[in-house]
């Protein structure tokens, strides 16, 4: 019974179900994030274990099981662990968020130079009105590090403080 | 039986995505962009090759009728109104079939307006290339920025294709949207990786935008393909697609990298 439920598992391990639409990839990014926040240690081979059981439960009844050995497994070292251990490694992995300046309107073409430009006129403009360390800056600043070149942002940070930007700030 | 197996196999283990020797078809396809040129490429040379073998059959045809001996008399026909029209439309219309694929899938290439996932950068160089990941910066200071230099030609590593490979790769997460800027540093360059279907030119001043999907996991090469000077042949492009997590790990350890 316990071999017979596993061969399913392991054959549904390597084939990956076809996702197209693209609601389903922001759902799904949402939930790897997740797993990379709770699961503490990504070396360790369980954790592996626990996100494919995951991914495996929308799908068979039957898997359940396994994955709930799979929790029970995760749980000891869990509690093994130390605090101390925990909060180094929280220090040395930082949490990234994948997402990035999102497509303009105004710029439908494959040329993006008045892309970043813009984006970059346009934090300056919000610094200028809302002051430095705004939360409504951050966005700004946000797309145009992702947009910009990082030599043009610093040729235009040179001309900014010596006067000489010809962008309308 | 033996020659079916060998063949079975090589073709599930070994995708081709690295210029061969004497190749002479496309590199397997791991967009969908790649995929849409190929059909398109194929659905072309199927046109091609009636047309071929039409103007073929004409003109042997006509030097073998305009023999002395066979046919000491001419034909002395000036003109066919029925002949004109029917030259003039059936062009037309194997035109209009070449034509409506190539449009739709022209259009279809410029997702320009898609939200991407994920923003690269590559910046060429004489004769190098500098990639920068920088969703994930806080200050203008910070960022994840690398070098691609190619491994020289006398000195690979078991296994490693000769003038293609480098000592840093762009890695890239699978079954993402992508962005790609691309502009140079000081000469013209071109940003080509024919397994994505990509060939991106990087003009002095100008940032320019092309988008990947990349749907299969795996080390996809490509070259510069815009002349930049003596080095041209030797600046190589190699992108590595991995699943997301692997991606978000190796960002982590980059920045982790970039810090110390």
């Amino acid at each position: 019974m316990a071999a017979e439920a596993k061969a399913p598992s392991l054959a549904e391990e390597y084939s990956l179900p076809p996702q197209e639409a693209p609601v389903e990839k922001a759902v799904e990014d949402k939930p790897q994030e997740a797993e990379s926040i709770s699961v503490t240690n990504d070396e360790t081979p369980q954790a592996d274990e626990t996100a494919t059981a995951v991914e495996v439960n929308p799908e068979t009844s039957e898997v359940q099981e396994v994955a709930d050995k799979s929790e029970v497994e995760d749980t000891n070292p869990a509690a093994e662990e130390t605090n101390e251990t925990a909060e180094e490694e929280a220090e040395e992995k930082p949490e990234i968020k994948i997402e990035t300046a999102p497509a303009d309107f105004r710029f439908p073409t494959t040329n993006q130079t008045r892309h970043c430009f813009t984006r970059y006129v346009e934090y300056h403009r919000c610094v200028a009105a809302k002051g430095e360390d705004a939360p409504e800056c951050d966005k700004f600043a946000k797309y145009y590090r992702s947009l910009c070149p990082g030599e043009w942002v610093e040729r235009w940070n040179e001309q900014r403080e010596n006067g000489t930007f010809p962008g309308p700030l | 039986m033996i020659l079916r197996s060998l063949e079975c196999r090589f073709l599930t283990i070994a995708l081709c995505d690295a210029a061969e020797p004497w190749q002479l078809g496309s590199q397997d396809a791991a967009t969908p962009m790649m995929q849409g040129i190929i059909d398109l490429h194929h659905d072309i040379f199927f046109f091609l090759i009636l047309i071929l073998v039409f103007v073929s059959r004409m003109l042997v045809r006509a030097l073998w009728h305009f023999n002395e001996q066979t046919n000491p008399i001419p034909q002395r026909i000036v003109h066919g109104t029925t002949i004109e029209i029917i030259r003039t439309i059936f062009p037309s219309v194997i035109l209009l079939f070449i034509a409506i694929p190539s449009f739709a899938l022209l259009y279809s290439m410029d997702g320009v307006l898609v939200d991407p996932a994920i923003t690269i950068k590559a910046i060429g160089h004489q004769w190098y290339r500098t990639y920068e990941y920088s969703d994930y910066n806080s200050s203008d200071e910070q960022s994840l920025t690398f070098d691609s230099y190619t491994i020289p030609e006398d000195d690979p590593e078991l296994g490693q294709s000769r003038l293609l490979e480098v000592d840093n790769r762009v890695v890239v997460p699978a079954k993402t949207h992508l962005r790609m800027i691309v502009t140079p540093a000081d000469v013209p360059h071109s940003w080509a990786v024919p397994s994505s279907g990509v060939k991106c030119d990087a003009v002095p001043g100008r940032s320019n935008l092309t988008s990947i999907s990349v749907q299969r996991e795996g080390v996809y090469y490509g070259q510069c393909s815009e002349i930049c000077g003596t080095n041209h042949a030797f600046t190589p492009i190699v992108v590595e697609a991995v699943t997301l997590k692997d991606y978000a790990d190796w960002v982590s350890n980059q920045l982790i990298l970039q810090t110390n």
